[in-house]
């Protein structure tokens, strides 16, 4: 009885026109109120600790990390890597903007920046060497639904909070059907491109190959940090967000320099002789190969060896610093270099110190910080009441209930699954993920886990049809956004988008039935899962 | 003020809300800097925070107490500030793709009806005595209540300590749970002012909705068309 009243108020008030997180906190109030022996107290004080959860807190940061990321330079270089990759085969263009949404995806772990980011200057691309718009809106409307199943994902993260599986194994269970997704969509587009021709671009070389990644290499670092970061344990998630926070912040206003003070400042002046300039790069790679050695020797071998990998660390620099010089100048005024290097470096180091007020305040600083707020508020408010009301459903026994219901119908996993996918793809069309994966979470939880359905493996399974929600009308986020930049109707982008949502299906359908392509990872790296529940 | 707090918490919080009112009103603009700029701050200080303690923790072996639950209580104050500004700049999600088949008269009778279904929230969860008569068991209820509890035991947090010279002012060495909690009361009274604000703007006919229909809304907007032919 009460659950029937939950569940219908809930679907009146949001189909109603009010706002997703009142919809769900007002429900659950009303049924605490009205029919339960719990106080309003109770419901307030959940509205608090709620917010404090720690688990959730790394997702401010993560919409932070992105907001600063999502500045324009670095997908410019995403692209210009991609495409020196995978430009020269047939449809390379478009094949490239699919690895470069991936890239993307794990820098930023939100769909629509993804779309927006990459495809302001992906579209644009494609149809100057010929694709027709509906080909190339299509492809970046549906690999941009990458950005929440390769990690760091914000779905992902409040899976985690709603079941208690840990982030740092939702994250590793990304990455091979991540992986295969993009793949999948590659091929696809291959197929397509074979048969209708579509122009191929030139093998551009190792050398630019080599340009492009060293330029995108500051951005892609990310990755490492927060994978690496998590998996080697030196922190949490939560902490590896607020590091990618501060991270994409100065990569984005000292590094790149397309926002900020710096903007038009460039590291080297034209006064500035050759071997000065060869100098200071060859500081810069060595400095960078030094933290990259003592970094990832951190993740691997922990602190302790610090004795053996701070000379190993310093020799590879050394080495590295000095063969770049010899190679530029073919050994000539080594000693110089290294010397004129160093100044230039203090120079800009200096430089780049001095400008540290103005940065933070600079208005594209207050920019990107207005909009993560912004984001985050909004999410965070949804998640919370989302919380609150799962908190109702369980004191109200419902999954209980649904459980028994299940398993007396005679459900397997196999049909178990079907539902979960059918239940998520029609409840996709009309609510925000992380509102409907708080809300189916903790109903499908227990019964998965009663019907040996790891537990990772059904996350990856949601984040897989939270990205098909993505893409189907009527509440596809990345159609309102892929239809917004480019002027195309609803419609058509639905249309331009269709073909490629079927390969995002069979994929569903793969992810679904083969679970270790989710589970191989976290169990190989983490050891196998201790279900306590 | 401890006495008229002990006794009229609802009437200071009312009074607190209908100052802001009048300050919002009469300097519209320098408001809506403020609110920015204290969410921005939260913002940022969660990010100091958590940040330093890792550079802390593994450049140099330490840490400050209570850093953990100072950002959390921070996160608390990010979302339940931020709800009400939410409100203002029309940030919360909707779905308003069924409500916009209607005649325009239904569908204006469902979007006051929204904005007034999220003031019911606020007063409901402020205080929920008023229930009762409705037939609710609301037994002492509403975030002031809880507030109020605390504030006249006085007990403190967990880990969060009172900066030295704050200590002797304020009697204890701990941060008052109340001090922490404030935002709870506050928070929803702002969302209540708000949500008056727009129900008033949307029967006048200024604000069409309290929704916004996704979430990249202002994303899209900024880069409307640019792709267009």
């Amino acid at each position: 009885m009460e659950s029937a009243i939950l569940f219908g108020l809930v679907f009146f008030l949001l189909l109603s026109g009010v706002p997703v997180a009142i919809s769900l906190g007002l429900s659950s109030l009303i049924i605490i109120a009205f029919f339960s022996t719990d106080s309003v107290s109770s419901v307030a004080q959940q509205l608090f600790t709620a917010s404090q959860n720690y688990t959730l807190l790394a997702i401010p940061f993560f919409i932070l990390a992105a907001a600063f990321m999502s500045t324009g330079g670095v997908a410019q270089r995403i692209i210009r890597f991609a495409i020196a990759c995978v430009g020269s085969f047939r449809g390379g263009l478009a094949m490239a903007s699919v690895l470069a949404c991936m890239l993307f995806a794990a820098l930023s772990g939100s769909s629509p920046s993804t779309v927006v980011a990459i495809g302001t200057i992906a579209i644009a691309g494609m149809r100057q060497v010929g694709y027709s718009k509906e080909f190339a809106a299509g492809v970046i409307a549906n690999a941009g639904t990458l950005g929440i199943l390769i990690p760091p994902s914000i779905v992902m993260v409040v899976y985690s909070a709603a079941t208690d599986v840990s982030v740092g194994r939702m994250f590793l269970a990304g990455v091979i059907p991540g992986i295969i997704a993009g793949l999948m969509l590659m091929l696809a587009i291959y197929i397509v491109a074979r048969i209708r021709n579509l122009p191929k671009g030139d093998w551009l070389g190792w050398s630019e190959f080599f340009h492009a990644g060293k330029d995108a290499a500051w951005g892609l670092f990310l990755i490492i940090i927060i994978l690496g970061g998590i998996y080697g344990g030196v922190f949490t998630p939560t902490e590896a967000a607020a590091v990618s926070a501060v991270y994409s912040f100065m990569i984005a206003l000292f590094i790149y320099r397309d926002i900020g003070p710096l903007k038009k400042t460039r590291f080297i002046k034209e006064s500035d002789s050759v071997s000065a300039r060869n100098g200071f790069f060859a500081w810069v790679y060595g400095l960078s190969l030094f933290s990259v050695v003592m970094i990832l020797s951190y993740f691997a071998a922990g602190e302790d060896q610090i004795e053996t990998r701070f000379p190993i660390a310093v020799i590879v620099a050394a080495l590295g610093g000095v063969a770049y010089i010899v190679l530029k100048q073919r050994g000539a005024a080594l000693i110089g270099s290294v010397g004129v290097g160093f100044v230039i470096l203090l120079r800009n180091i200096a430089e780049s110190l001095l400008r540290v007020p103005a940065a933070v305040t600079h208005k594209d600083t207050r920019k990107a910080m207005m909009d993560a707020a912004r984001t985050a508020i909004m999410l965070m408010f949804i998640i919370v009441n989302a919380l609150i009301f799962a908190h109702v459903l369980t004191s109200e026994r419902i999954p209980q209930a649904i459980t028994d219901w299940m398993l007396q119908a005679g459900f397997d996993w196999f049909t178990f699954l079907i539902a979960i996918n059918i239940l998520l793809l029609i409840g996709g069309q009309f609510m925000e993920p992380s509102g409907l994966l708080l809300i189916v979470a903790p109903v499908v939880f227990p019964i998965a886990v009663q019907l040996g359905v790891d537990p990772v493996h059904l996350g990856i399974i949601m984040v897989v049809n939270m990205e098909i929600g993505m893409i189907t009308p009527p509440i596809g986020l990345n159609l309102f956004v892929t239809s917004g930049i480019t002027g195309m109707s609803l419609v058509q982008v639905v249309k331009a988008a269709l073909p490629f949502v079927a390969v995002l299906f069979l994929f569903l359908i793969l992810v679904t039935y083969v679970p270790i392509l989710s589970t191989f990872l976290p169990t190989t790296l983490m050891g196998p899962e201790i279900i306590t529940r | 003020m401890n006495t008229l707090l002990l006794n009229y918490p609802i009437g200071v919080l009312a009074v607190f809300v209908a100052l802001y009112f009048a300050l919002d009103r009469a300097f519209p603009r320098f408001m809506a800097v403020f609110e920015e700029a204290f969410i921005a701050l939260i913002l940022a200080a969660m990010t100091l925070v958590a940040f330093i303690q890792v550079v802390l923790r593994y450049g140099f072996n330490a840490g400050f107490q209570g850093a953990l639950e100072l950002n959390r209580i921070l996160f608390a104050w990010l979302i339940l500030f931020g709800m009400s500004y939410a409100v203002r700049i029309n940030a919360h999600l909707g779905i308003d793709s069924l409500i916009r088949l209607f005649p325009p008269r239904v569908f204006r009778f469902f979007a006051v009806f929204g904005a007034f279904a999220a003031l019911v929230y606020a007063i409901a969860l402020l205080y929920a005595d008023w229930l009762q008569p409705l037939g609710a068991s609301t037994r002492g209820g509403g975030a002031v209540d809880y507030w109020w509890k605390m504030y006249r035991v006085g007990i403190g947090l967990d880990d969060l300590m009172y900066p030295g010279f704050l200590v002797e002012f304020a009697g204890q060495e701990r941060v008052h749970r109340w001090v922490a909690y404030i935002i709870l009361p506050v928070g929803l009274g702002l969302l209540a002012m708000r949500c008056i604000q727009a129900l008033v703007d949307i029967v006048r006919g200024k604000r069409e909705l309290i929704i916004a229909s996704h979430e990249a809304e202002d994303l899209v907007e900024e880069n409307r068309n640019v792709l267009k032919d």
